[in-house]
């Protein structure tokens, strides 16, 4: 008899190709299948990236005159355009694969950390935002924007002033204010950031970070990153947060414990597979950005898709060696970091937690 | 209690203690009773801030034609002319399309989408009715007609269209391929098979790749001559197509590439996703003699429907917003045939045409507003009040 | 070149006059402790050089040269943006000479000509007159330096002609008679079939470049000074005719001799063919002299023939519209009844000096300039392939030597530089488009309509009408007797 309990001599070639003998086990029919599909993804992806590998290793004639598939049996690997990124212009390759690191890694950290706080926040508590205060906080932040923009005040002036306006006129007036929104409003709003062209916002964020004198530094391209980020941050781990049942943070906090206690120690160990995901996608963007990065930074603080872009338009044409190796050099930090991360993307400890 | 360490002081009251609970504790709960506002604070102020100035400046810009005068950038106001453009003037068939007279399919598909559209909002108004949704209702179903007036107006009457729908292909057609074949892989490797941890890692590649990389990747990959498939196009013959000069090929090819890069957001979401359903459920269903199918759609889906649909959500905001593919692949060619709104509005951009730039920006804005509140609206919290 | 001892005697005094002069340092200045911050395209193209050249100017006068690299796409953006939003953290920009127009608008380049005038070293009036007068200045003033000088011409496979019997196409018929015959025949041995005619036809890259090479001799006769685009007059386009539409159409028939997909080929797919010895004809810029003596020109290394960009026999009657045959009234510079215009396109990578950067910073950015103009360096310079500067300087082209070291055989150098010589000497060289919103003008509604029509979605009639719906929109929004005004200045006319 089989786990599900029929008789095992009766079954069709059918059934005995897809049932599962046991709860552990697939059926083979399912099994070969399903490694089957595996296996022709795998190709599909794969093999795109050793085109791109075989070819960093060409020569320009290689790669003009046919496809050749096999080193050492079709063509002879060489390693100029290897070279060319690392030895001629060591200097350049290494400035450009740093600040890539530094950036990706601290803008993704500032906004997991930033966002998954909000994402916790919309989960749990109930925002009644008043929409009047809401508009005074905009006019208050516009007027600032302009007075630094157009009339050069100082932004810290500009800053704290704007702060005290806003604050003053929201305590006065707060109380003529009905118009709420809720957490789904601010929820849209905060994914609606994503909506618009990054091409268009990227002169007046070019004004903004220039009128604060922090063009082609570090930190300008990694706060640009971490708040175009945070939508997607809330997003996925608002949807996470929201699965994880109630009853285990209202029995934490009858026991003593404060919400960021509750977030700290048992929400976020809770979720550590939609955490890993969100992060590995959060650095995966920061990495590979172009438009932006290209915008802030002029020499010091140039990323790898900036170096990469610079391989394309040629006169020479496309040099798809080194921007081959180029492509392939920055996979490797991001399977890395894939490796690590993907761990935690298995079987969350949900089970136990909610039947004990 | 007394204790025989000197923290005694705490517990009695003395001239230096505190009375009652000390400093720490006190700020703990202020902070405690003030963590909603501390969770979202930080969030939010950084988005206002960041988004604020480019929003207004770019909006204004949109109603302005800019050009480079001394000094820097001139502007002047021009209402909306760089939107009519788009609409009735000189762009309109870089938007919109080329119209030609209706045909009779496109008489046939603008009568059943008209009637579609007016039982929905019957049916609406006649059930449930407040002005807020109808007013949703009424724009949504004013954006479908325009759409499929477009498209009757262009492609179902032969002649081509503009960048408006060349970027709704992108998006539907993408966006479906992408989530059929992302939940597809998330399931298989949601299953108990060896070697997981590899398909995650490998599955996920695409992904890392930067776009641009992508873009010209794919162009090796497509080059009919010199590429690797180049043996396999001679082979059946057709080792003088281009797909380059087709236009159907040409879009079909930038969603494949497309498709292929960002398959794996929607795999490595929905693997969470499937691997925080309870396995106990699903392992009583299986003795109890549920089909695979079964399992699936009754215990499976259900669980990770809100996560799927804030995914595709997400995919589809991004889906929009499409311009690396098409400028690196084809430049948008052949002709005008994949050109993206995204890429219209850098083109201009890049020929210091700001105001344009902007406008078009706004309209797919817009466009992607409705489609993501419609969706929103109806199908996620649809769902939701379903269950 | 036969052998005159008299005229051998005079080149080697002029040599070691030349020596003497260059031994001499040619910047005495002292500008330690100045950095000076350049931003061009990536390298090596253009970029690597400069550094170079930047090190030896290093040693000389103590001035640090940094040269900074941004993709190609979005060079002059960054550029504007840093000179236009006052961040000034760019001194030099080394671009694409056409764009500086934009900049001038602006008032943000600095007039060079009091610099220029104190410099005794900079040789002038050896820079050729096209480049002297059309890139350089603008409005009468310099605003740039010539680096690289930019032009396109015809090339073609001279062992492939010799072997079939052909004559270098002097008119578009006969680049067109040449590229049937051997279209099809391998070239390079390979078992497969190569093209007649490899023609860049790629939207958003240099493809408007081309069809403009292919309009300037039906629409100019002339002198440069008629120019290609307006009349000079109302400002009125001058595309909506026979002229332009017998250029769009002969430029799509090229493609029936050419790579399948050339409509996605920019210039770089091209060279590569060239390279891979697949092209028997092709039409380019400067840069294919060089390519033909690279490690990786092997397959065509002293076998490319130049020629000036192929003519025609009739040209555009303004009034009508119409091509009429030419005649001793109408082409006045025509050579054997065949009217040559060849176009500057893209006008050649230059320097421009930010307005608003130091004044010690000017001045070294200008000795550096001038460093690198000056013919001990640039007649170097232009010889090596890889530098991507081409020849500007009429020394260049006499001096056959560092031509022949460089790689070149005799007769491939001279076949080449005659090829540069006749046409930068040709008084009806056209000009590329230099007035505000330049890009605008070709770099969107040109090549859009181009596109538009070489996928096949509209007829060359319905092309250059949109054309010049879509220019009388830009030239409306600008301010036509501003854009008028500006047109004329740069193709010198003045007081009009």
């Amino acid at each position: 008899m089989t786990a599900t309990g029929h008789d095992l001599s009766s079954r069709g070639l059918w059934q005995r190709l897809f049932e599962p003998p046991s709860i552990n086990r697939m059926a083979p029919g399912t099994f070969i299948t399903v490694y089957a599909l595996l296996l022709v993804w795998t190709l599909v992806v794969l093999f795109p990236v050793y085109w791109v590998l075989i070819t960093s290793f060409k020569l320009p004639l290689d790669v003009a005159s046919g496809p050749y598939f096999l080193p050492w049996v079709d063509f002879t690997p060489d390693l100029h355009a290897w070279k060319a990124l690392f030895v001629d212009d060591w200097e350049d390759t290494l400035k450009a694969y740093s600040n890539s690191i530094i950036i990706a890694l601290a803008s993704t950290a500032l906004s997991v950390l930033v966002g998954s706080m909000a994402a916790y926040g919309l989960a749990r508590v109930q925002y009644k935002p008043k929409l009047g205060s809401i508009l005074i906080f905009v006019a208050a932040t516009i007027a600032a924007i302009i007075a630094v923009v157009r009339y050069g005040v100082e932004w810290w002036l500009a800053g704290l002033v704007a702060l005290a306006v806003f604050y003053f006129l929201v305590l006065a007036l707060s109380r003529h204010f009905k118009t709420t929104l809720a957490n789904g409003d601010i929820l849209f709003w905060i994914i609606s950031q994503r909506i618009l062209a990054p091409i268009v916002v990227v002169v007046p964020i070019y004004i903004m970070f220039q009128r604060v004198g922090q063009l082609d530094t570090h930190q300008a391209i990694i706060l640009t990153y971490a708040v175009i980020n945070l939508p997607i941050v809330v997003w996925l781990m608002y949807d996470f947060f929201t699965s994880i049942p109630v009853d285990l943070e209202e029995s934490a906090q009858l026991d003593g414990a404060t919400r960021i206690m509750t977030f700290t120690e048992i929400v976020l160990p809770l979720s550590r597979a939609g955490l890993a995901a969100t992060t590995l996608l959060v650095s995966i963007l920061s990495w590979n950005e172009y438009l932006l990065a290209l915008f802030l930074s002029t020499s010091k603080a140039q990323t790898m898709p900036i170096l990469v872009a610079g391989m394309a338009a040629g006169e020479r044409g496309v040099l798809w060696w080194t921007m081959c190796v180029t492509i392939i050099v920055m996979i490797v930090p991001v399977v890395f970091m894939a490796i690590v991360l993907q761990r935690f993307i298995s079987k969350g400890v949900l089970l136990g937690a909610v039947k004990g | 209690m007394t204790t025989t360490t000197g923290r005694t002081d705490e517990t009695r009251p003395g001239l230096n203690a505190p009375a009652g609970p000390t400093g720490w504790t006190r700020f703990s709960e202020w902070l405690d009773r003030h963590s909603g506002q501390f969770f979202i604070t930080p969030a939010v102020v950084m988005i206002l801030i960041f988004a604020i100035f480019p929003l207004v400046a770019s909006l204004m810009l949109a109603f302005t034609r800019a050009r480079i005068g001394a000094g820097g950038f001139k502007f002047r106001f021009a209402g909306l002319q760089n939107f009519e453009k788009q609409f009735f003037g000189s762009e309109q068939f870089h938007f919109l399309g080329t119209f030609s007279a209706f045909s009779l399919l496109a008489w046939a598909v603008m009568a059943a989408t008209t009637a579609g559209i007016v039982w929905w909002l019957y049916r609406y108004a006649s059930t449930k009715f407040s002005w807020f949704g109808f007013v949703g209702r009424l724009i949504t179903a004013a954006l479908i007609f325009g759409i499929v007036l477009m498209f009757s107006a262009t492609l179902f009457s032969g002649s081509p269209f503009g960048t408006l729908g060349v970027t709704l292909f992108y998006v539907f057609v993408g966006c479906a391929i992408q989530f059929a074949i992302g939940l597809g892989l998330a399931f298989l490797c949601s299953q108990k098979i060896r070697g997981r941890g590899f398909f995650r890692v490998v599955f996920f590649l695409p992904l890392m790749i930067t776009p641009i990389g992508v873009g010209y990747a794919f162009r090796m990959l497509a080059d009919t001559s010199k590429g690797p498939f180049a043996p396999l196009w001679q082979a059946v013959g057709l080792g003088d197509f281009t797909w380059v000069a087709n236009a159907w090929t040409a879009r079909m090819f930038i969603v494949v590439a497309d498709s292929w890069q960002w398959i794996p957001f929607v795999f490595i979401i929905l693997l969470a996703a499937l691997e925080n359903v309870p396995r106990d459920f699903v392992e009583a269903a299986e003795v109890d003699g549920a089909s695979g199918w079964q399992i699936f759609s009754d215990i499976t889906w259900p669980q990770i429907m809100p996560v799927a649909a804030t995914v595709m959500l997400i995919r589809v905001i991004e889906a929009f917003k499409i311009v690396d593919l098409p400028n690196i692949m084809t430049a948008g060619g052949p002709g005008i045939a994949t050109e993206s709104m995204t890429l219209h509005s850098f083109f201009a951009w890049r020929s210091f045409d700001l105001g344009q730039s902007s406008a078009i920006a706004y309209l797919l804005l817009f466009v992607t507003v409705v489609v993501c509140v419609s969706f929103f609206n109806l199908v996620v919290l649809g769902r939701i009040r379903q269950s | 070149m036969t052998h005159n001892p008299l005229k051998a005697l005079l080149a080697g005094a002029a040599g070691v006059a030349t020596a003497v002069a260059m031994a001499a340092p040619t910047v005495a200045q002292d500008y330690s402790g100045i950095t000076v911050n350049i931003l061009t395209r990536p390298g090596p193209v253009i970029a690597g050089r400069m550094a170079e050249r930047g090190e030896e100017f290093t040693e000389m006068t103590g001035a640090e040269i940094r040269v900074d690299e941004v993709p190609f796409a979005e060079l002059f953006q960054k550029v504007l943006t840093d000179w236009a939003t006052g961040t000034n953290s760019i001194d030099v920009g080394v671009f694409a000479s056409g764009w500086a127009t934009e900049l001038a608008a602006a008032d943000l380049l600095e007039d060079l000509t009091p610099y220029v005038e104190a410099d005794d070293k900079i040789d002038i009036d050896d820079i050729a007159p096209y480049f002297r007068e059309f890139n350089q200045k603008i409005a009468g003033q310099v605003k740039l330096i010539t680096l690289d000088g930019d032009f396109q011409m015809a090339y073609y496979r001279t062992d492939i002609f010799d072997e079939y019997g052909l004559e270098p196409p002097r008119t578009w018929d006969e680049y067109l008679a040449n590229a049937a015959a051997v279209h099809g025949k391998d070239f390079n041995g390979d078992g497969e079939p190569d093209f007649g005619s490899c023609m860049f036809k790629k939207r958003n890259a240099q493809s408007y470049f081309a069809v403009m090479s292919f309009a300037a001799a039906y629409v100019q006769s002339k002198g440069t000074g008629e120019g290609i685009f307006f009349d000079t007059e109302t400002m009125k386009p001058k595309v909506n005719n026979e002229a332009w539409i017998k250029a769009f159409e002969i430029y799509k028939a090229t493609g029936e001799y050419g790579p399948p997909d050339e409509i996605n080929h920019d210039v770089g797919d091209t060279r590569a063919l060239l390279q891979a010895g697949r092209c028997a004809q092709m039409i380019d810029w400067g840069d294919v002299g060089p390519l033909s003596i690279d490690p990786e020109g092997e397959l065509i290394r002293n076998k490319m023939g130049a020629v000036i960009m192929p003519g025609t026999t009739e040209v555009l009657d303004e009034e009508s519209g119409e091509l009429v045959a030419c005649d001793a009234e109408r082409c006045p510079h025509a050579i054997d009844g065949i009217n040559y215009a060849p176009f500057a396109a893209f006008g050649g990578w230059s320097g421009a000096i930010n307005k608003n950067a130091d004044p010690k910073v000017k001045e070294a950015a200008y000795a550096f300039l001038s460093y690198m103009n000056q013919a001990a360096q640039s007649n170097v310079d232009v010889t090596m392939g890889w530098t991507g500067y081409n020849p500007y300087r009429n020394s260049q082209l006499e001096n056959l030597e560092p031509w022949i070291e460089a790689g070149f055989t005799e007769e491939a150098a001279s076949n080449y530089l005659g090829a540069i010589k006749a046409s930068l000497n040709n008084p009806n060289m056209a000009s590329d488009l230099k007035i505000p919103g330049a890009a605008q003008y070709t770099g969107v509604i040109l090549d859009r309509e181009l596109a538009r029509f070489l996928a096949g979605d509209i007829t060359a009639e319905q092309a250059v009408a949109n054309i010049e719906e879509g220019w009388e929109e830009i030239t409306d929004d600008f301010g036509r007797d501003e854009q008028a005004e500006i047109y004329r200045l740069s193709l010198g006319i003045t007081n009009q």
